[in-house]
């Protein structure tokens, strides 16, 4: 009965022609992303098209879908075609189960529609790109320090971050295990250094590193220097006769010259293996994506549970941009206290916060982080950034998603109900 | 109660304003009984709280104190719903669907097989006259079409209990009688009909035993025939009698004490002569 009452809704909204619209703009939307294409590199237009995609035309249908999820109950509440429904052996919690999951079905089809449109564009337009510009075709797979330790002197420590002078004072290492479990088709494995750089020289555009590779059973052991560029993420391959004598590996890293100094923490450098997938790896981000539109579906249903058709519309895009809003405030405070600038940093780093962005916050933040236990958090729901990385997605990522929408959308059905069951139609 | 289709139990409701604060008194204490197999009228004018009873008979709308009961189970039970059929005092229907896919959807409802739905929906298109229309939207039908339509869907699940609220409204004449036609049929099927309507002259000719509301108070409760006939005045139909003789039966009366209050040439109903125009006509 539940998917009569889905297959109803769907139907309802095909016949409005409310997929139609949605696809037809997002295409257009697709269609012209070369147009805004503004950076010179090479693989700038697959990645402009995979972020107008998930971040454009997602919040285009996602507006159209809260429209529409949200006009759903209160039309037929006042058109009384509800009457005939409820007059017929169909409980609340089925009438707003199939609205639900009628609305979650168009979602899922305008995403899949739109998504292969985007699959071809980005296809399309990544053909002739050399390989080393198809970066956002692979879907790596991410390892983390198990352990990292200051071996010598640490130089100072602040906030978390070891900041250790160059020239063989001290060193920082990061211990990493488990990259693979079978010794065969072991895949090409690279590392990615998001490290803080500080110089007492007067130009810190780039340092002279020096990083070790070293394999834990075998002792093996390669070291190289590196120019890294502030700002700027260095990704080094990994010798693949290393991966293969050993499981476990550990990488020690310092400044080559005593005057330059670098911040570590255990997050600063990954681990990866090189896989293709883009394909399953996108699904996987558009899955994530589905997620955030059955939250907000399950929200919009809960509030035309109760309001009006323009009052409901109004509240499920207040929660939708306060969810949004929410992870602003909390990048928005992180910069403010950013604080991980090291005091050798040139005057052109440090930059003193307006006092007025700060009493703003401060009487933000705190609202904020109790209305955050309530409202959803949508940050929780970004499978892009992965994407332009070209890593992939853990499988817990998707499952912290779906748990998170799925006690969300339980609580959001189980209201809805409650809320039926008390109303009155008039 | 087993025996009783329909029971209510000091029902009352009133409608409270947004402060909570009682705005109007739409149903006083409303006993009820409806037998099973039953034609009951429920008359009233606008506003007698006709649409409040049948609104808190299928659980609607709460009541403010007292009970109701359908089949033998409380009001808005789920499992009752499946043996009760509805007609709105509008048709309230999905207009972007057709004739079949809205019977067919109210069909799966009440998780009707799809051979079952198929058979029903044939049958009830045919019942209601709509099968030259079948394939067309409902944003396209007459007031009168989607009477029949709103009719067909309250009888998809072949109820035991039907309530229909104003289910002649919009109709034309012949409709009227078409819809009249069908209640008795449903009824000597053995179905029991709850029907709400300000029009007297078609729950006079249908219904076995009426209510009359008035202002959210039953005023009146009985069957048709008892309420209307009088001891004191009796009425003779008579056919082929001449002036002379209708004179000597008048002097004959008059003789015995009675009272002829008037003796007039027998007049048939305007309903019964446009009905009668029109199918000469067809």
């Amino acid at each position: 009965m539940i998917l009569t009452l889905a297959t109803q809704s769907l139907r309802e909204a095909i016949r409005k022609k409310i997929p139609h619209i949605l696809i037809a703009l997002g295409t257009i939307i697709l269609a012209i992303s070369p147009l805004i294409s503004t950076t010179n590199e090479q693989d700038a237009l697959p990645k402009i098209m995979l972020i107008l995609f998930f971040q454009v035309v997602v919040l285009l249908c996602m507006i159209g879908i809260i429209l529409f999820s949200a006009i759903s109950l209160p039309h037929d509440i006042e058109n009384k075609t509800v009457f005939s429904v409820l007059s017929k052996p169909v409980s609340k919690f089925k009438l707003v189960a199939g609205k639900t999951l009628g609305f979650a079905l168009l979602a899922a089809f305008i995403l899949i529609v739109l998504s292969l449109v985007n699959i071809i564009f980005v296809f399309f337009a990544s053909a002739h790109l050399p390989p080393e510009h198809r970066g956002i075709f692979k879907a790596r797979k991410e390892f983390n320090a198990q352990h990292f330790h200051i071996q010598g002197k640490i130089h100072h420590q602040k906030e978390g971050i070891h900041w250790i002078m160059g020239g063989g004072e001290g060193a920082a290492i990061w211990n990493f295990s488990r990259l693979h479990e079978k010794a065969k088709n072991i895949p090409p494995f690279e590392a990615e250094l998001r490290l803080k750089f500080d110089s007492s020289r007067d130009t810190t555009e780039t340092i002279l590193l020096s990083i070790a590779i070293e394999g834990i059973q075998s002792k093996e052991n390669k070291t190289e220097v590196f120019s890294a560029k502030a700002d700027e993420t260095l990704t080094i391959s990994i010798n693949p006769e290393i991966i293969k004598k050993n499981n476990d590996i550990k990488i020690t890293v310092f400044p080559t010259l005593d005057t330059d100094y670098i911040g570590t923490a255990q997050n600063n450098i990954k681990v990866f293996s090189i896989q293709k997938g883009f394909i399953f790896n996108y699904a996987k981000a558009l899955a994530i994506t589905f997620l955030k539109f059955l939250l907000i579906i399950a929200i919009a249903v809960m509030g035309s549970a109760y309001l009006s058709a323009l009052v409901s519309i109004l509240s499920a895009f207040a929660v939708f941009l306060c969810g949004h809003l929410l992870d602003f405030i909390k990048d928005f405070s992180l910069l403010l206290h950013h604080s991980g600038t090291h005091e050798h940093a040139l005057p052109g780093m440090i930059k003193k916060p307006n006092i007025f962005m700060i009493y703003m916050d401060y009487l933000c933040k705190k609202p904020l982080e109790w209305i955050s236990f309530i409202l959803p958090d949508f940050k929780k729901f970004d499978g892009l950034t992965y994407l332009l990385k070209g890593i992939n997605i853990p499988i817990e990522t998707i499952g912290f998603s779906a748990g998170y929408t799925l006690i969300y959308v339980t609580l959001c059905t189980l209201i809805s109900c409650i809320i039926l069951k008390k109303r009155e139609f008039l | 109660m087993n025996s009783l289709a329909v029971k209510t139990e000091g029902l009352t409701k009133v409608y409270n304003d947004f402060w909570k604060r009682k705005s109007v008194s739409a149903l006083t204490n409303l006993n009820l009984e409806i037998k099973h197999g039953e034609i009951f009228g429920l008359l009233g004018p606008n506003g007698s709280g006709k649409t409040t009873t049948v609104k808190l008979l299928l659980g609607f709308l709460h009541p403010t104190s007292g009970k109701s009961w359908l089949l033998g189970k409380p009001s808005g039970h789920i499992k009752t719903k499946y043996k009760i059929g509805f007609l709105p005092e509008e048709s309230y229907l999905y207009k972007f669907l057709n004739a079949e896919e809205i019977l067919d959807f109210y069909g799966k409802l009440f998780n009707l097989s799809r051979k079952e739905r198929k058979e029903r929906i044939d049958k009830l298109i045919q019942i209601v006259g709509l099968n030259p229309y079948r394939k067309r939207l409902l944003s396209k039908y007459s007031k009168g079409m989607l009477r029949r339509i709103g009719l067909a869907q309250a009888i998809i699940n072949d109820p035991e209990l039907i309530i229909l609220d104003e289910p002649t409204s919009g109709l034309d004449p012949l409709g009227r009688r078409e819809i009249k036609e069908l209640i008795r049929e449903f009824n000597k099927q053995g179905k029991t009909i709850l029907l709400c309507s300000h029009l007297l002259s078609d729950v006079q000719s249908i219904c076995n035993r009426i209510a009359i509301l008035n202002k959210g108070i039953l005023q009146v409760a009985g069957k048709v025939n008892e309420l209307l006939s009088r001891s004191d005045i009796t009425e003779f139909l008579v056919k082929n009698l001449s002036d002379k003789d209708q004179e000597s039966v008048k002097v004959f009366i008059q003789g015995k004490n009675g009272e002829v209050i008037s003796m007039h040439p027998h007049l048939s109903t305007l309903e019964e002569l446009f009905v009668n125009i029109i199918q000469q006509h067809k």
